[in-house]
């Protein structure tokens, strides 16, 4: 049976027959660039994302306060240029740009994830802003009250609780990140639209590998977001909280006993 | 008695707003001063440049002869020796209870883990919250969260603790609680500076009363001499519309 004689349903099944190991190696790198990039987007975002929100200290100096609001003027150009322009163009400037003008020819893994992250990062900055301005001012009174310096005050009590406010956000990062990784089709990443571009372009059966492409696409965002909601149920911990005693005759009634060694519960 | 901080001439604004004007009073070791007045009068404000989360707009705050405002002292020493408990508590959300009173332990003060665990527990226990170390905040009740919030202070060692209208925020029934241990604190022979609206914790506990006024101290005395014998007309209007109520 030739592919002209086969319903729907078979060429489907034709294509996955033929092309699960295309499919699969370009799925793979799908995600491993949509989830490198998401992480590393979100380092960028959170040094970004700290800088903006960083308020110059009472008794620095003219120099000092001057170098901080060029460093936000700079970062706030490249979260607008990069959200403002898009992903697509930004891999052709990159990757062409790089060899034209530098004689760099960066591989396809380095170019895909540069683009990639840069991009994520861009959007993450404005998400991390945002998680951090979501945090009741009492928390950071809280913690200088005790002593604690700027610098610890963020990473020990605004970051954690700001991260565990943007996890629905950076999930939605990282599933705009595994589709939009098809635009580096342009610059011939080998990635699951490219895999679909040539299957198509083999068979010239658009409708049954575009169906095939979408469903492998569906299932890789559809397991990340469930994955991320069980991750999101971890960060915040049980709902219940165990009650320690040093009484021994406690254990009875379900209580756990404080170890005085560890400072945790047995 | 050893002077732990001098306030002297205290002024703060904000914009053209005078909060504060030209305060003066010094707090020894040992001392219990709780500071009335109506809202609006710079209570807190007060409090709050003690603690350098306001910059004051003038005048000079002694720390053991020390002026805390002219940058010689580092700010977050400073503030280990003078603790603070909020109106909103201000317990970390992110830790449990017994990592909100060892995360400045091990952190700022350099303790070990084992001391400052050590440490925590103790005054957990004091204020009866031992049990509820693997709670987190959100888990706990207003007046919980308060002792929880007490303790953490008192873990750093402070010096001197200042309380912001710490049971402004609680149910009626769980004042009390937390009332309760403040008195067994003042008791132990702890320096405290606390804003509040309890007139009978402030005529019961402390050793000396400061009432505000427009951002001025209107009057200073013992417990005894405000509320028996007022001399400024305003802190008789005052306490007669509190004693009204109660």
């Amino acid at each position: 049976m030739t592919i002209s004689e086969m319903n729907f349903f078979q060429r489907m099944i034709y294509i996955v027959q033929e092309y699960a190991p295309s499919l699969a190696k370009g799925a793979a790198t799908t995600m491993a660039i949509a989830i490198i990039c998401t992480l590393l987007g979100c380092v960028i975002g959170f040094a970004v994302g700290l800088v903006q929100t960083a308020e110059p200290h009472k008794k620095s100096g003219i120099v000092k306060r001057g170098i901080l609001k060029a460093v936000k003027l700079i970062l706030t150009a490249y979260v607008e240029i990069f959200r403002g322009t898009p992903m697509m163009l930004q891999a052709a400037f990159i990757y062409y740009g790089t060899a034209q003008v530098f004689g760099i020819n960066l591989g396809m893994w380095s170019a895909a994830i540069i683009i990639v992250s840069i991009n994520t990062g861009a959007y993450m900055a404005e998400t991390v802003r945002g998680g951090i301005l979501s945090i009741d001012p009492g928390q950071r009174e809280g913690a200088r009250a005790i002593g604690m310096s700027h610098f610890q005050t963020m990473m020990l009590v605004i970051l954690p609780q700001s991260l565990r406010n943007i996890m629905p956000q950076i999930g939605n990062n990282l599933i705009i990140n595994i589709k939009d990784t098809c635009v580096l089709s342009i610059i011939g990443t080998v990635e699951l639209f490219f895999t679909f571009r040539s299957i198509s372009g083999a068979l010239y059966t658009y409708f049954e590998a575009a169906t095939v492409t979408m469903i492998i696409y569906f299932i890789l965002t559809f397991a990340c977001s469930r994955l991320l909601r069980w991750i999101e149920g971890r960060m915040d911990g049980p709902a219940n909280f165990d009650l320690a005693t040093g009484d021994t005759l406690a254990f009875t009634s379900g209580l756990t006993r404080y170890n005085e060694k560890t400072g945790g519960t047995f | 008695m050893e002077e732990i901080l001098k306030i002297e001439h205290l002024e703060k604004s904000f914009g053209s707003n005078e909060v504060l004007r030209d305060i003066d009073f010094s707090v020894n070791k040992g001392d219990v001063i709780s500071i009335i007045g109506s809202s609006g009068s710079g209570k807190s404000t007060l409090l709050r440049c003690i603690n350098m989360l306001e910059e004051a707009s003038g005048g000079r705050i002694l720390y053991h002869g020390q002026n805390i405002l002219d940058g010689s002292v580092d700010e977050d020493q400073y503030r280990t020796k003078v603790g603070m408990v909020f109106q909103s508590f201000n317990l970390f959300n992110n830790f449990n209870v017994l990592k909100n009173c060892t995360v400045g332990q091990t952190h700022v003060l350099k303790r070990s883990k084992e001391e400052a665990n050590a440490n925590a527990m103790e005054f957990l226990k004091k204020v009866g919250m031992d049990q509820y170390i693997n709670a987190k905040p959100r888990q706990l009740s207003g007046g919980q969260k308060q002792r929880v919030a007490i303790a953490r202070a008192l873990a750093m060692s402070p010096e001197v603790l200042l309380f912001d209208e710490p049971t402004s925020a609680l149910d009626p029934e769980m004042v009390g609680e937390v009332l309760d241990v403040m008195k067994d604190l003042a008791k132990s022979g702890m320096t405290m500076l606390v804003v509040t609206h309890e007139m009978a914790f402030a005529r019961d506990i402390s050793t000396r009363v400061v009432f505000m006024a427009d951002g001025k101290i209107e009057e200073e005395g013992s417990p005894q001499q405000i509320f028996h014998n007022p001399v400024s007309e305003r802190t008789k209007d005052f306490l007669s519309r509190f004693m009204e109520n109660s």
